[in-house]
């Protein structure tokens, strides 16, 4: 039996993409071990791999060696159980679908989720500031708004682990360092059964790692492999001014310095 | 909204949606009248507009009444090859080796010269209502089933991920991903295509008519009587026009958070 405090365990996880013309490995023997609650930044060089460890963890892509387990049994029976949510790059909304129903829209594909306790889409779009915009269009919604729709979307049912591929990538600077703030208010404000939920969060912001995290995974360059695993051991809840903090600026230096490293 | 307002608002609309096409056909019609007087061309060759007006309004209904069988003939047509069409897009969006070997035979059916095989229809399906809507399903079809094939495919990444990252099943993907990002592509297809249907009826209705637009443009050449024929194609144009406005107007309301409908000021 998998230690019960673990909510995700990744095992020797390598993944070669064969579909080209030249076989590319993106990721070389991973192992992590993320416990219930922790909110675990991924960070690394571009290419390095960062998503395709995502998807695996999600159930989207079969890795090439190792295994995956959430709470005890493989991806896919994770994801059938609704247990992940995820929040991807592009918001992705369907640009036909007002707020309310892009936000409603997991719980069609899936009716029979709606017989355990679920929040209503109404109040998941008041959770993120979008209550009085539900029957907009997203074309009428700034990048850093469909992007909380996105999240809404991804809370939907209520999942314990939330797996966000650089979900503030695309946003201007300003946008995208009130959009922290505004994730870890959500994530404090919405426990999952067994507390917070669990996060892993993709970025290649430093800051955006620090600030969100309880704990920074530095992947090497191609293929990715487990270059560092630092603990994030500032108090919470985190403001802004943090980020002028001593401490703050010492995790963001040594990351520098391991990124560096790195060769891109 | 104010009764004001309203008006304002209709004027405004007339203004940028009626009123120019309507003064370019109005200047069209000024010049081929004029043309055709100064010129002093005979009847038998153009007829003047005024006199081609004047043939029309001798007797509207029976250009009303055959232009309506044409456009009934057409429509079904156009549901029918649309509706296979579509059918067969939904297969070969899924499958390329169901396009691979189903793409062939559609090309076939679009390289078919049709009023060529439109007399063998005749002898296959003999006289009445159904030649006409196979030639008018035959010409609708191809252009529907390759933009709806695009359609179908065109749908954004993401967007298909988020739904495989639901376990969505095909048939979900469809209906709230597929369906409607193709409805741009449909909708760009049927203003192609009506008028293809019509076409279809009219040139299917020269062999084996004995009603519809079709046979009033046979007769009429036949007797040299242009004004009747011009007539008939005037109804005919004015039923194209019709059926695209209401296509138009059916786009802005379902496809208003489309890019297509505000790239354009």
């Amino acid at each position: 039996m998998a230690n019960a405090q673990q909510h995700v365990s990744l095992r020797g996880l390598s993944h070669v993409f064969s579909d080209g013309r030249q076989p590319l490995a993106a990721l070389s023997g991973i192992s992590l071990e993320v416990p219930w609650g922790q909110f675990t930044s991924v960070i690394g060089p571009s290419g390095c791999g960062k998503s395709t460890l995502l998807r695996i963890v999600g159930g989207l892509l079969r890795p090439s060696q190792g295994q995956v387990i959430i709470d005890g049994q493989p991806p896919r029976a994770a994801q059938r159980a609704r247990e992940i949510g995820f929040v991807f790059q592009d918001p992705a909304l369907l640009p036909w679908r007002s707020v309310l129903t892009n936000v409603r829209l997991p719980l069609e594909i899936d009716s029979l989720a709606r017989s355990r306790p679920l929040p209503r889409p109404e109040e998941l779009l008041g959770l993120v500031g979008l209550a009085d915009f539900r029957d907009y269009y997203p074309h009428q919604l700034s990048g850093g708004m469909q992007q909380r729709v996105a999240i809404a979307r991804a809370l939907a049912f209520n999942p314990s682990l939330l797996l966000m591929d650089e979900p503030f990538g695309a946003l201007d600077e300003i946008t995208r360092s009130a959009m922290r703030y505004e994730l870890l208010r959500i994530w404090e404000a919405r426990p999952g059964a067994r507390g917070r939920k669990t996060v892993l969060f993709v970025t290649h912001s430093i800051a955006e790692a620090i600030t969100l995290s309880d704990r920074v995974v530095v992947l090497s360059a191609r293929p990715g492999a487990v270059r560092a695993d630092i603990d994030i051991e500032l108090t919470r809840p985190r403001s802004q001014e943090l980020e002028r903090s001593r401490p703050f600026l010492d995790y963001a230096d040594h990351l520098r310095s391991l990124l560096k490293e790195a060769p891109q | 909204m104010t009764i004001r307002q309203t008006v304002q608002r209709t004027l405004r609309t007339f203004a940028s949606y009626v009123l120019p096409p309507a003064l370019a056909v109005t200047a069209a019609l000024l010049f081929w009248e004029l043309w055709v007087r100064w010129r002093d061309i005979s009847l038998i060759v153009v007829p003047p507009p005024s006199a081609v007006w004047e043939r029309f309004w001798d007797d509207p209904t029976f250009f009303w009444r055959e232009g309506g069988y044409t456009l009934y003939e057409a429509t079904l047509g156009l549901l029918l090859g649309s509706a296979i069409a579509v059918a067969l897009a939904v297969l070969m969006a899924h499958s390329r080796l169901a396009e691979r070997t189903l793409f062939p035979l559609a090309i076939v059916i679009k390289v078919t010269p049709l009023v060529a095989v439109a007399p063998v229809l005749v002898i296959m399906l003999g006289f009445g209502t159904t030649p006409k809507v196979i030639v008018a399903a035959l010409l609708s079809f191809f252009p529907t089933l390759v933009n709806a094939i695009t359609g179908f495919r065109d749908v954004n990444p993401g967007a298909l991920e988020f739904l495989r990252s639901l376990r969505a099943s095909s048939w979900q993907v469809f209906w709230k991903l597929r369906l409607p990002s193709a409805l741009p592509y449909l909708f760009a297809a049927f203003k192609v295509t009506y008028p293809l249907a019509l076409i279809g009826a009219v040139v299917a209705e020269w062999f084996t008519g004995d009603r519809g637009l079709g046979v009033v443009i046979f007769v009429a050449n036949s007797n040299l009587d242009t004004p009747t024929l011009f007539a008939a194609i005037g109804v005919l144009a004015l039923t194209g026009i019709a059926i695209n406005a209401l296509l138009s107007l059916a786009e802005r309301r379902l496809l208003f958070w489309h890019e297509s409908f505000r790239t354009v000021p």
